[in-house]
């Protein structure tokens, strides 16, 4: 686990700059997002996530999530069909901010396309780049 | 953007936001603590991009009088009202608290959004009156101690004896040893204090500075927090409190927004008595209510309102998550022959329907939470 100020970037996933992460089991992958993003967003009240069965299509949205004030769209990093919701984190949003990366997770996907779409996410390295550009911006 | 007195500590210890042309803090160490802080115990924010006037002058109670809806003649010196200013229609150009400091000197606390349109309003109508207008913002920095523990608070640091201020007055005090004026008035639906610390200008922050470490220190055993906008907009809409620009406009009227108990209409003439006495007389199309989601969603503004059959019958102006009750709640405009309390409408959030309920203001139970309570902190 690498933290950039402060913010968890793990090793052996991959990103996108929607804010969500990926990781690869087998022929599937999970998805969830962000320890930078649950910090910006900040107390989750709410995560509206669609059913098993579902398509997804890499850089569209397939969800939302919302804390108090705002809401935000949680945007698909590979296209694919949901196996499995996270239906933990509906009842209990605040998983998302407390494990963003363990029991915060969202989605299981059967992807479609997955060798070609992982060319357009971040791994490790350039993640922590991302991050730190990120930082700088003041974003 | 526009600063207030306060700008460099909120620069290092909040999450800043743009408000109304200021640079504020929008949370500390976030919403949900700073807003349960206010309704358990005792919080402070920053106003201070708030307006300011002082109107003074032989006929200051008769040009206010004129200018607004409620009536000042009822108040003495060292007591405050809530009323609107409208336009000829009836629209509501703004919504604020009067305070009386003298017989003859008022103060007025214009919404930030509305600083230079109420000034400019007042001194267009003071033709034919002997007033004079001051605009002292800039000059004056304000702060509001809200919540339960407001007065203990306050009280270690003040000169006055607080118990003896009831809601809606106000009194000249030391606090911190700086000269301030305290109403005990709000926006939070709890007890509380605005207070105004009159020698603190934007290019010597000396005072303002002084009087927000002292009280943030005086509330250390409370577990007083600094609170931003964030949970300043999330309190007031628990209470039911309207929030100029979205919930009242100049489109609105206060008979609409169910602010009526704030027109006066036994005055012989104020700006929009004529259209606001038809109003009265013919009824309301649409009026403000209280919604409380049924379902598990977030309503939030500019969704729309639907009847059983799909018919569009309103639209939301403030929505929120509740962090006290943990569940959705808004402020709306609903058609009248469908605003009864009680009824259930459907929102519409993202394509779909939600259900929600018509209840009363405040969202919470009144003898638990708010200046009501009964019950001690």
């Amino acid at each position: 686990m690498v933290k950039v100020d402060g913010y968890e970037v793990p090793e052996g996933l991959y990103y996108s700059k929607d804010f969500e992460w990926l990781k690869i089991e087998g022929d599937k992958v999970r998805v969830g997002i962000t320890d930078y993003a649950q910090k910006q967003l900040r107390e989750i009240v709410y995560a509206e996530l669609p059913s098993p069965g579902t398509t997804t299509k890499q850089n569209e949205p397939y969800g939302t999530v919302e804390s108090v004030k705002a809401v935000s769209d949680l945007v698909a990093p590979v296209s694919g069909t949901i196996e499995e919701v996270n239906t933990e984190v509906q009842s209990k949003p605040e998983l998302l901010n407390e494990d963003p990366y363990g029991k915060g997770w969202l989605l299981i996907i059967k992807p479609s396309n997955l060798q070609a779409e992982l060319a357009n996410l971040m791994d490790f390295n350039a993640a922590v780049e991302w991050h730190k550009s990120l930082i700088k911006e003041g974003k | 953007m526009r600063k207030t007195q306060l700008y460099e500590i909120h620069k290092k210890t909040a999450k800043m936001t743009e408000f109304a042309g200021f640079e504020m803090p929008l949370w500390y160490k976030g919403i949900t603590e700073e807003h349960l802080a206010v309704r358990n115990s005792v919080g402070i924010f920053d106003v201070s991009h708030m307006g300011r006037v002082i109107i003074t002058g032989k006929d200051a109670a008769s040009f206010l009088n004129y200018v607004i809806t409620n009536d000042v003649t009822v108040l003495t010196p060292n007591s405050a009202l809530y009323s609107v200013m409208c336009n000829e229609n009836g629209g509501i150009i703004d919504d604020f608290v009067v305070s009386r400091l003298e017989e003859e000197k008022f103060l007025l606390v214009p919404n930030a959004t509305n600083r230079e349109k109420d000034f400019n309003w007042l001194v267009t109508k003071a033709e034919g009156f002997n007033v004079k207008i001051e605009d002292v913002s800039d000059k004056v920095a304000m702060f509001a101690v809200q919540g339960p523990n407001a007065e203990r608070t306050l009280q270690k640091i003040c000169t006055a004896d607080l118990s003896k201020i009831e809601r809606f007055k106000c009194t000249t005090a030391r606090l911190a040893d700086v000269d301030v004026f305290l109403s005990r008035t709000g926006y939070t639906g709890e007890d509380g204090f605005e207070v105004y610390v009159w020698n603190a200008p934007l290019d010597k922050p000396y005072n303002a500075v002084k009087v927000w470490n002292a009280v943030l220190e005086a509330g250390k055993p409370f577990g007083i927090e600094p609170c931003g906008l964030g949970a300043r907009d999330t309190l007031r809409l628990e209470a039911g409190l309207c929030l100029y620009g979205n919930d009242i406009d100049e489109n609105t009227t206060p008979l609409e927004a169910r602010l009526s108990f704030v027109v006066k209409f036994q005055k012989d003439s104020f700006i929009g008595k004529n259209t606001l006495l038809k109003q009265k007389e013919e009824g309301v199309k649409r009026r403000r209510v209280g919604l409380q989601m049924i379902e598990h969603a977030i309503p939030r503004q500019g969704f729309k309102i639907c009847n059983e059959k799909g018919e569009d019958i309103g639209q939301v102006t403030s929505g929120t998550f509740s962090p006290l009750l943990k569940y959705g709640i808004a402020m709306a405009y609903i058609q009248t022959q469908h605003a009864q309390e009680g009824n259930i409408v459907n929102v519409e959030i993202r394509r779909k329907m939600a259900k929600a309920k018509i209840v009363p203001f405040p969202f919470y139970d009144a003898e638990k939470y708010g200046y009501k309570r009964k019950t001690s902190a």
